[in-house]
C-alpha cells in the first residue's frame, strides 16, 4: 500500500512562483481533498506528485520509493486529468482500458475491470462510442472510469466531478467515495467546491497563492479556520470577522463581554463567528449585541440575513419562521464555543483557543 | 442586408475563375487531345502509340519505383526528424530552419547540385581519387549505369523534398495538445508506445497530407531525372516532354498526362480510404 509525501516543493513558471514551499503528506488509504481558488496551485501540485512537472526544489514519496527523479510510468498511479485528456481516437472502451493494456492485463480482467468501471460512472452503453460523439460530462466520466480501471494504490483527481450536474455529482461522489474505500485507494483530490470537499475528505488542505494554508479535518477547518481566507473561502456564506475592541483580558461588544483565551496582539481583535452560530432574539437580551437588517433572503431551509453592525456588514441565518423584516433591529448572541479569534493585521489565529 | 450575401461569391470568384482559366481548361483540352486524333475523330490511337513505345513500360517501371523508394523514405526521415525536434528546446528554431533550407530551391537546382557531385569531373571522383581509393575518373551516371542514376535521382530528391513532408508533420505534431501523450505516460506507456498507441494516430491527418502531396509530385517527378540522367532513366513526366517537344506529337504527350493523373488519383484514393480517420465527427 501507499502514502503520498511531499516536501518543500518549490514551481516557478517563468517569474511566477506557483509553489511556496508545499509539504504535504496524506497517509495510507486516506482521502485528502486540496481546496483552494482557481490558480492557487491545486493543478500544478498534481502534476508535480504525477512526474509531468518538474520541481525546481522539493522531494516527493509516494509509499517509502523516493520518485522525485522517475518518469511518470514508474510511478504506479493513476491520474484524472482536469481537462480529461481522453484519447480521441480510441473508443470508450479502449480509453478505459488503456491502462491495463500497458499492465498486459490478461483479457478476463481487463473486459471485467473496463466494464465495471464503466457501470460505475454509468456509461456502459457508451463503450462503443469515440470521445466527439459524447457530451462533456459522458467525456469527464470516461477519464474517472479510465482511472479506476487500474485499480491503483495511489489515485490523483483533478476536479473529476466539475462538468456533471448536480444530481449526478452528488450520486458520482457517494460512489467514489464508497468504492475508493472499498479499495483502500489512496486519493489525492482537487476541487473547488467546497461541500464536496467536506462531504468526500478525511482531512482537506487548504491551497491559497502557492501556499497550503491548512491541513486538518473536514469539521477543524470549518470550526478552527486557520486564518481569515480559509474562514471567508469555507462556507456559504462565509464566516464573518467582526473588528471588536479589546479591554484587557475581553472583548468588548456594545452589552456583550467575551474572554479572549490568549493575550490579544493589541488594542483590537478580530472575533470569527459562523452565520448559524450567532442567535437572533426579537426583544433586548443580556450580554448581547444589537444589528440592523439590511436584507432577508430567504433560502429554504433558512432565512439569510445581511445585517449592519456598526460600520460593519455581517451574516447570519435564522430559522425560516422567524419573523423579520428588513429595517428592524435585532439582539444577537454568538455561541460562545463556537468563536475563533483572529489578529487583525495578519488575519491568523490567535494561538490555541 | 441582400447584398451582404453575394459578398463571399464575388471575392471568391477572381480565384475561381483563374482556377478554371488555368487548371480546369487545360487538364479537360489534354483529355480531349489524348483520346482525339489529328483529323478530330474519337480514337485510342495515342494510347496505343504510347504503350508500344520502346520507352513506356521503363518509364512506368521507374516513375512507379522511384514514387514508391522515395515516398516512404522521405516519411520515415521526416517523421524522425519531426518527432526528434520536438525533444529539444533550446536551439530548436535552428535546426528547424536549417532542415528547411531545401524548401527553397527548385528541382532543377537541385539536379544540378546532384549533378556536380556525381558528374565525371565532380566532387565525388574528386574526393575519391584524392584519398586514393580509384585512379581515374569514374562515370557514374551514364546509360551503362541506370541503378547508379536511379540512386542518384533517391538523394537528389531525398535531400530536396525531405523537408516539404517534415514541415507538414512539425505542424501536425504541434496540434496534437501534449495532455493525450501526458495521460499515456501516467497510466504506463513507455515512450515506444506512445509514438505508436497516441502520436502517430493522433497524426494520421498530417499524414495522409504529405503522403498524398508528396506521392502526386513523386509521380510527376522530372527535372531532377533530367539533370542527372537525361533520357537513360526514363519517367513518364519525361517522356510526355519529349513527345510533345522533340516529336512534336502533343497528342502521345497528353496520354501520359492522363496516366500520371490516372496513377495519382488512384494512389490518392486509396489514401484517403486507407487511412480514414477513425473518431467519426470532429473531434
Ligand atoms: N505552464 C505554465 N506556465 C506558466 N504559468 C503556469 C503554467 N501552469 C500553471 N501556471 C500558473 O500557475 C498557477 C497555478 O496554476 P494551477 O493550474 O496549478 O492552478 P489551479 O489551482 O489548478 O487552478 P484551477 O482551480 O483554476 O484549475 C496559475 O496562476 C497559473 O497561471
Ligand atoms: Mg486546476
Amino acid at each position: 500500500m501507499a502514502s503520498i509525501r511531499v516536501e518543500n516543493i518549490e514551481k516557478t513558471f517563468g517569474k511566477f512562483k506557483a509553489l511556496n514551499g508545499v509539504s504535504l503528506e496524506v497517509r495510507d488509504q486516506e482521502f485528502v481533498v486540496l481546496l483552494g481558488p482557481s490558480g492557487c496551485g491545486k493543478t500544478t501540485l498534481l502534476r508535480i506528485i504525477a512526474g509531468l512537472e518538474q520541481a525546481e526544489k522539493g522531494r516527493v514519496w509516494i509509499g517509502d520509493r523516493d520518485v522525485t527523479e522517475l518518469p511518470p510510468r514508474a510511478r504506479k498511479i493513476a491520474m484524472v486529468f482536469q481537462n480529461y485528456a481522453v484519447f480521441p481516437h480510441l473508443t470508450v472502451f479502449e480509453n478505459i482500458a488503456f491502462g491495463l493494456r500497458m499492465q498486459k492485463a490478461t483479457p478476463e480482467k481487463l473486459r471485467a475491470n473496463v466494464e465495471r468501471a464503466a457501470t460505475l460512472m454509468h456509461i456502459e452503453n457508451l463503450l462503443e462510442r469515440y470521445p466527439a460523439q459524447l457530451s462533456g460530462g459522458q467525456r469527464q466520466r470516461v477519464a474517472v472510469a479510465r482511472a479506476l480501471a487500474v485499480e491503483p494504490e495511489v489515485l490523483l483527481m483533478d476536479e473529476p466531478l466539475s462538468n456533471l450536474d448536480a444530481l449526478l455529482r452528488l450520486e458520482m461522489r457517494a460512489e467514489l467515495k464508497r468504492l475508493l474505500a472499498e479499495s483502500r485507494t489512496t486519493t489525492l483530490y482537487v476541487t473547488h467546491d467546497q461541500v464536496e470537499a467536506m462531504s468526500l475528505a478525511d482531512r482537506i488542505a487548504v491551497m491559497n497563492t502557492g501556499y497550503v494554508v491548512q491541513y486538518d479535518e473536514p469539521m477543524k477547518v470549518y470550526q478552527e479556520p486557520a486564518n481569515t481566507f480559509v474562514g471567508g473561502f469555507i462556507g456559504s456564506p462565509p464566516m464573518n470577522f467582526l473588528k471588536v475592541r479589546v479591554e484587557g483580558q475581553q472583548a468588548q461588544l456594545q452589552s456583550l463581554s467575551l474572554k479572549i483565551p490568549t493575550p490579544a496582539p493589541g488594542p483590537e481583535v478580530l472575533l470569527g463567528v459562523r452565520p448559524e452560530d450567532l442567535e437572533a432574539y426579537l426583544e433586548p437580551q443580556p450580554q448581547s449585541f444589537t444589528a440592523e437588517v439590511l436584507v432577508v433572503e430567504p433560502l429554504g431551509p433558512h432565512l439569510l440575513l445581511t445585517l449592519r453592525f456598526g460600520q460593519q456588514l455581517l451574516k447570519a441565518t435564522v430559522p425560516p419562521d422567524f419573523r423579520v423584516r428588513a429595517g428592524q433591529t435585532l439582539w444577537f448572541k454568538p455561541q460562545p464555543d463556537r468563536l475563533r479569534w483572529l489578529d487583525p493585521g495578519s488575519g491568523q489565529a490567535l494561538a490555541a483557543r | 442586408m441582400r447584398s451582404e450575401r453575394y459578398i463571399p461569391y464575388v471575392l471568391i470568384l477572381p480565384s475561381v475563375l483563374f482556377l478554371l482559366f488555368l487548371f480546369a481548361w487545360p487538364l479537360l483540352e489534354a483529355l480531349l487531345l489524348s483520346v482525339r486524333g489529328s483529323g478530330g475523330q474519337w480514337t485510342l490511337e495515342n494510347f496505343q502509340r504510347m504503350a508500344a513505345d520502346l520507352y513506356f513500360k521503363d518509364a512506368l517501371k521507374y516513375t512507379l519505383l522511384l514514387t514508391v523508394v522515395i515516398v516512404p523514405l522521405q516519411v520515415v526521415m521526416a517523421l524522425g526528424m519531426a518527432m526528434l525536434l520536438g525533444g529539444i528546446s533550446r536551439g530548436r528554431d535552428l535546426f528547424l530552419y536549417v532542415w528547411t533550407i531545401p524548401l527553397g530551391i527548385s528541382d532543377l537546382a537541385a539536379g544540378i547540385v546532384w549533378l556536380a557531385i556525381f558528374t565525371e569531373r565532380g566532387y565525388l571522383n574528386s574526393f575519391l581519387q584524392g584519398i586514393g581509393v580509384i585512379q581515374q575518373p569514374q562515370l557514374w551516371l551514364s546509360y551503362e549505369t541506370p541503378t547508379m542514376i536511379f540512386v542518384a535521382v533517391v538523394a537528389a530528391e531525398v535531400w530536396r523534398a525531405t523537408a516539404i513532408v517534415f514541415v507538414i508533420l512539425v505542424a501536425g505534431l504541434q496540434l496534437i495538445p501534449k495532455e493525450y501523450s501526458e495521460a499515456a505516460e501516467v497510466f504506463g506507456a513507455t515512450p515506444w508506445q506512445r509514438f505508436w498507441k497516441v502520436t502517430l494516430p493522433l497524426l494520421m491527418p498530417s499524414l495522409q497530407v504529405a503522403l498524398i502531396l508528396r506521392t502526386i509530385l513523386a509521380l510527376e517527378v522530372f527535372a531532377v531525372v533530367v539533370a542527372l540522367g537525361g533520357r537513360n532513366l526514363p519517367v513518364l513526366a519525361g517522356e510526355a516532354y519529349y513527345w510533345y517537344n522533340a516529336y512534336q506529337n502533343p497528342g502521345v504527350a497528353a496520354a501520359y498526362s492522363v496516366i500520371i493523373l490516372g496513377i495519382s488519383v488512384v494512389a490518392t484514393m486509396l489514401y484517403l480510404r486507407l487511412m480514414r480517420s477513425k473518431r467519426e465527427g470532429a473531434a
